[in-house]
C-alpha cells in the first residue's frame, strides 16, 4: 500500500480532469489493482476543513507516512513573497508544499504550472508562480535547485497542459510498486521513458512534413502544421502521438497545431500577439528548427524535398 | 457601395473585356496569361521591402483580404510578384512552402494562384 496525497496551488484543476479521464490504468485501477491509498485529492477526497488540515499534519509529522506527494498547479509566492495569496487550511500553500515535500519518499508535479510555472509564471508573473523545482528552465523554483525527497530522487515533473492522464497514472504506479529505480530522467527532471521522442513521432502529417507540403488553413487534412500554423511537433518531447489522447487522436492528427506544452518556455514567445498558430520565421525561414537541423541543412533539405515531392502530397488523401 | 467594392467591379469589368472572363471564374492557363500579360505590359510590383518578421508579414496579408480574387493587378503589386528569382539566394517559388509543385499552384489563401516554379513574390518562406 503506498499513500498518496494530492494538492492544487494556482491551478486551473486541468491536470485532475485529465488524471480522472486515464484508462491505462484507471484512476480506480490504481487503488483495487496497484495499492495506492489516496489520502486526499481536491476532486476525490470526502474530507473538508479541519479534516483535510488533520491528514496534512500527520502525513508531515509521519504519524502517515507519505509515499507520493503530488502537486499540481503552480506555487505562489506573492505578494512580497508571503504566499498569502494562495492559503490552504489556514496556511499559505507554499508552506505546506515545503513541508509535504519534506516529508514525502516521492514527489510528482504534474502539468505545466507545477512543473516550470507554465502560463501563470509567464511574464509579467504577477502572481510571482513557480514550479517546483524549476522556473521556465531555470532550476530552483519553490523547493531549490538541491532539493530530492526521501527517497533521493528530485522532483519527477509530468510536464503538460493539461499532462495526458495515461504518464501519470503510469508514473504513479511505477512509483508506487517499487519500480522508481526504473525511470530515467532528462535534463528537466521529465521520464525519458515519455519525454526522448517527439509530438512529431508518430503523426500522420509526417509525409506532408517530409515532402514540405504546408496546411495553410484549419481543419486542412493534408499539408504540415509546422511550416505556416507554428506547429512545434518537430523540437517538442511528448509522446502525444504515441500514446493517444483518448485512445484516438491528437492535436495534430486533429489539424491542430502542437503548442509545445511539455516544453519549459511554453507558452513560447511569451503570447505575444501573432505569435500563436503562426510559425514564427526572420526572413522566410523559421525561427526554430526541427531539433538537430541547422538553417543550412533545413534550405538544402526543403530544396531536395520539394523537388522529389509526388503529386498525392498535394492532395487530402483521407478523402476516398 | 464601398471603395474596394467599386476598386473590384471596375477591375472584374477590364478582364472581361479582354479576356471574356474574370480572374475569380479563370481557369489555370487564363489566370497565367492574366499574370504574364500585367508585367507584358510594364506592371512593377512592391517587391521590397521583404516582410522581414511575422508582424510585417501579416499586414500584407490583411490588405491582401481585403481585395477580391477579381482584384488579380492589385494583388500581384501587394505581393511583389515577379517573374523571375530575387535576390542574393535567387528565392523563387519552387521552394516555397506555399507551392504546390505539381499543382503549379501558390496555396497561400490569400493568393491561391497559378505559378510557374521559377516565379517570386515576398511573402516567400520555407
Amino acid at each position: 500500500m503506498a499513500n498518496l496525497l494530492w494538492l492544487q496551488g494556482g491551478a486551473c484543476s486541468g491536470n485532475t480532469m485529465s488524471f480522472l479521464n486515464a484508462e491505462e490504468p484507471s484512476a480506480c485501477d490504481l487503488v483495487t489493482d496497484f495499492g495506492i491509498n489516496v489520502l486526499w485529492q481536491p476532486s476525490l477526497g470526502l474530507e473538508l476543513g479541519d479534516d483535510v488540515k488533520a491528514i496534512l499534519e500527520k502525513c508531515i509529522s509521519g504519524e502517515i507516512k507519505l509515499d507520493i506527494f503530488v502537486f499540481e498547479g503552480t506555487v505562489i509566492d506573492a505578494p512580497n513573497g508571503t504566499g498569502e495569496w494562495n492559503r490552504f487550511c489556514n496556511r499559505p500553500m507554499k508552506e505546506w508544499v515545503k513541508e509535504l515535500s519534506d516529508a514525502a519518499d516521492f514527489v510528482v508535479a504534474i502539468g505545466d504550472c507545477a512543473t516550470w510555472g507554465g502560463i501563470p509564471a509567464n511574464a509579467p508573473n504577477p502572481t510571482n508562480s513557480k514550479g517546483l523545482q524549476f522556473l521556465k528552465r531555470d532550476k530552483g523554483g519553490a523547493l531549490g535547485a538541491g532539493f530530492t525527497a526521501k527517497s533521493g530522487l528530485p522532483v519527477i515533473n509530468i510536464p503538460g497542459c493539461p499532462a495526458h492522464p495515461d504518464w501519470v497514472t503510469q508514473i504513479l504506479v511505477a512509483v508506487a510498486t517499487g519500480r522508481a529505480g526504473d525511470l530515467t530522467l532528462d535534463e528537466f527532471q521529465r521520464p525519458k521513458t515519455f519525454f526522448s521522442s517527439f509530438t512529431q513521432t508518430g503523426c500522420t502529417r509526417n509525409m506532408h512534413f517530409a515532402y514540405k507540403v504546408s496546411t495553410t488553413a484549419f481543419g486542412q487534412r493534408k499539408g504540415c502544421l509546422f511550416y505556416d500554423l507554428g506547429c512545434r511537433g518537430p523540437m517538442t518531447h511528448s509522446p502525444c502521438n504515441r500514446i493517444l489522447w483518448n485512445r484516438q487522436s491528437s492535436k495534430t492528427r486533429a489539424g491542430m497545431p502542437c503548442l509545445g506544452c511539455t516544453e519549459p518556455e511554453f507558452p513560447f514567445f511569451d503570447l505575444a500577439p501573432g505569435t500563436v498558430f503562426k510559425t514564427q520565421t526572420v526572413m522566410g525561414v523559421p525561427k526554430d528548427m526541427p531539433e538537430g537541423v541547422d538553417k543550412k541543412g533545413y534550405i538544402k533539405l526543403t530544396a531536395a524535398a520539394k523537388g522529389a515531392a509526388p503529386a498525392w502530397a498535394e492532395e487530402d488523401i483521407f478523402v476516398v | 457601395m464601398s471603395d474596394q467594392s467599386d476598386a473590384a467591379a471596375k477591375a472584374r469589368d477590364g478582364y472581361m473585356e479582354k479576356y471574356g472572363q474574370a480572374p475569380a471564374d479563370a481557369d489555370h492557363a487564363t489566370l497565367l496569361k492574366m499574370i504574364e500579360d500585367h508585367f507584358a505590359d510594364g506592371l512593377t510590383t512592391q517587391v521590397e521591402p521583404f516582410p522581414e518578421t511575422d508582424r510585417e508579414f501579416a499586414k500584407i496579408l490583411d490588405r491582401l483580404r481585403t481585395m477580391s480574387a477579381d482584384q488579380l493587378r492589385d494583388k500581384l503589386v501587394e505581393s511583389g510578384w515577379l517573374l523571375e528569382p530575387y535576390g542574393e539566394d535567387q528565392m523563387r517559388c519552387q521552394e516555397c512552402m506555399y507551392y504546390l509543385v505539381h499543382r503549379r499552384w501558390c496555396d497561400l489563401p490569400e493568393l491561391n494562384l497559378p505559378a510557374e516554379p521559377d516565379w517570386y513574390c515576398r511573402l516567400w518562406r520555407i
